[in-house]
């Protein structure tokens, strides 16, 4: 009798916990307790930076209605993104997501930045599908990212998260060690540019923690905001050692080499314009590419340093993370000129 | 006023931005201040750089901010005179509107600063069309003009806010955004051609039609008693006054209030005969976005947005001259 009680006692505590661990309870970037239900099989990504975790996690297969930063049509999808997802027709949404879309798709976890949050959360919580609120900003933002996600996504997002993790940790540290070798009066002083000749980046924006963490001091690191518009002037007043544009718009190197107006600018007399390069996902955004994007503009600022082996890196990222084998011309353009 | 004492207002008001204009060339982000400015441009061997930019860059910015101001004030002032209503500025005709729908587009079709400016220029050109085809058809009657105006602008807001909408938050939405609120920074030498041309002409008729112009303050009864062809004459002051406006939003995108302000603030100074105000209303517009440009590409290492100073400036000017107005009338009945 006394046998059967401790069976029946120990059976009821394993079903608790069985049926404890099939909800995680992890909180949001605003704070919110998210409680999801284990496991989360059919995700809908309203938030198109957080579309590329979700793949970077190895969970690209489980997404069943997906927004892509920069993507607004299949047709002006890259190339590179169609290959690394097939579904990319059936997948891709655009605008403000449809609540009733995201319910048909029969999602169980949607996925969203705290703008949409009274749009998107309350009536899919209404419908009981929890929503995540993400919005890394930072570096950490990134990583922590990856780890909120890998915590609900099961045992292999949360071993890629952990690796992605660790390579933050190892990129960032390398870059850190290296740009504190040089005083902060002789970094190379770089210009940020975005979609055109007169945007650039301000302080605020992940672009200048780029900067800051390849060892390198953005000259418009004092503009508050998003991208500012200037004029030339200012640019020549800045006179900066490097340019760097930004991995989308119709900006080219030629554009600011071969035109008159900037042939004083310091890093056009030297030959110091670049383009970020760009296989699906944008490196100068807070994505988990961003790590390349610490390499690739460590390379751009200290050629001569040779920190990091930028090609072979991303070879193996983009392969690790998204499961995409880069073409000997997608490789080739992490080589900075 | 006395004819030698209108006469030195006149010299002193015409004056005004060419002074200005030509002050605002050595003033900039650029250089140790205006002396070496000046020391640039007329001393051989000094700081090429600073001439270069002061001749390449600063004077065809310079000369775009007096013609856009100038167009825009006067084509409020005829407007205002026209639809004999104070109210009236450039956007009522659906210029703006459909400039502004026509620049965006080309903005998210495809980024080129030519294809912006024509685009602009046509569909403001296709919104006036419309307005004047509709409201010729209605008698061409101040009412139904303004009110067609309405319409076209409402109909082109619609169709500039489902261009904002599909826009690309990182690339293409940014640049409307900025384009929307106003700005010289993109004029040069090599897009200056069709602003100067434009405005040219049309300032060149309304300065010489001004004597006619106070009969279309008059109404159409009266207008017609002294032998004026009021339908004709009324449809080609529109022409022209979108023909001013179209030319400026497509150079330097939406700028307000100063079509609305200015000819008020000119019409304190000489009065409200159009043959002193037109000329005066080119002059103090222009003046004014010379003031306002220089401060927008100096004040701070980002462009503020023309459009900002402007409402910054317009709205506590309009406010006062609309107490002064109440107070001179004894009250608003």
């Amino acid at each position: 009798m006394k046998e059967t009680a401790w069976l029946v006692a120990t059976l009821v505590v394993a079903l608790a916990l069985a049926a404890a661990a099939q909800t995680v309870t992890v909180t949001d970037t605003t704070g919110h307790a998210v409680t999801v239900e284990q496991p989360v099989e059919r995700i809908a990504s309203a938030y198109g930076i957080g579309t590329y975790y979700v793949y970077a996690l190895g969970a690209g297969d489980r997404l069943v209605a997906a927004w892509f930063v920069g993507v607004k049509s299949a047709a002006q999808a890259p190339a590179s993104l169609r290959a690394m997802e097939p579904r990319l027709d059936t997948l891709l949404r655009a605008g403000d997501p449809n609540v009733e879309d995201l319910a048909a798709q029969g999602t169980d976890l949607v996925l969203a930045d705290a703008a949409q949050y009274a749009a998107v959360a309350g009536p899919m919580s209404d419908l009981g599908v929890p929503t995540l609120i993400l919005g890394p900003e930072t570096a950490q933002g990134v990583v922590d990212t990856a780890l909120l996600l890998g915590a609900i996504l099961g045992e292999e997002a949360q071993a890629r998260a952990d690796a992605l993790a660790a390579e933050f940790t190892r990129v960032y540290g390398k870059a850190a060690v290296a740009a504190t070798a040089t005083p902060a009066g002789s970094r190379p002083r770089v210009l940020f540019l975005g979609t055109s000749l007169s945007s650039v980046a301000s302080g605020a924006m992940y672009q200048t923690q780029l900067i800051e963490a390849a060892g390198g001091v953005s000259v418009s690191a004092d503009l508050v905001g998003s991208w500012n518009t200037v004029n030339l002037e200012q640019v020549l007043v800045w006179s900066p050692d490097v340019i760097v544009i930004a991995p989308y718009g119709n900006v080219t190197v030629e554009s600011i080499t071969e035109s008159a107006d900037w042939q004083s600018v310091r890093a056009v007399r030297a030959r110091r314009v670049f383009k970020m390069p760009r296989v699906f996902g944008t490196m100068d955004t807070p994505l988990p590419e961003s790590l390349l994007g610490v390499e690739w503009l460590t390379a751009a600022l200290y050629p001569d340093r040779a920190l990091f082996d930028v090609r072979s890196d991303a070879i193996a990222f983009y392969q690790a993370y998204y499961g995409y084998a880069l073409s000997t011309e997608e490789a080739d353009a992490f080589l900075v000129p | 006023m006395t004819p030698a004492r209108r006469r030195a207002l006149s010299i002193a008001l015409l004056s005004l931005p060419v002074a200005l204009a030509f002050a605002a060339l050595f003033v900039g982000r650029y250089g140790n201040g205006v002396g070496a400015a000046f020391h640039s441009v007329f001393s051989a061997g000094a700081d090429e750089t600073l001439r270069a930019l002061i001749l390449r860059v600063r004077l065809p910015r310079t000369l775009a901010a007096l013609f856009v101001g100038a167009n825009l004030s006067v084509a409020g002032a005829v407007l205002q005179g026209l639809f004999r209503n104070p109210l009236v500025d450039s956007r009522i005709l659906g210029v703006s509107s459909g400039a502004a729908f026509g620049a965006c587009l080309a903005i998210l079709l495809t980024g080129s600063a030519l294809a912006v400016q024509v685009s602009a220029f046509a569909f403001a050109l296709l919104a006036v069309a419309v307005v004047l085809a509709v409201g010729w058809r209605l008698g061409a009657t101040p009412l139904a003009l303004l009110l067609v105006g309405i319409a076209v602008s409402a109909f082109f807001d619609a169709l500039l806010g489902l261009v904002k909408y599909v826009a690309d938050p990182l690339s293409k939405l940014p640049a409307i955004t900025y384009w929307l609120l106003g700005g010289l920074h993109a004029s040069r030498w090599s897009n200056l051609v069709p602003l100067v041309a434009i405005s040219g002409t049309g300032l060149g008729i309304l300065f010489l039609i001004r004597w006619r112009l106070n009969v279309l303050t008059l109404n159409d009864e009266e207008a017609a008693s002294l032998g004026v062809r009021v339908r004709a004459l009324r449809i080609s002051v529109v022409v022209v006054a979108s023909l001013l406006v179209a030319t400026s939003v497509a150079q330097a995108g939406m700028i307000g209030w100063i079509g609305l302000v200015i000819p008020h603030v000119a019409r304190a100074w000489v009065g409200s005969d159009h043959v002193h105000l037109v000329p005066a209303s080119a002059a103090l517009g222009g003046a004014v976005l010379v003031v306002l440009d220089t401060i927008a590409r100096t004040a701070l290492p980002g462009e503020i947005p023309l459009g900002i100073l402007t409402g910054l400036l317009g709205v506590p000017a309009f406010v006062l001259l609309l107490v002064g107005y109440v107070r001179a009338r004894g009250g608003t009945r």
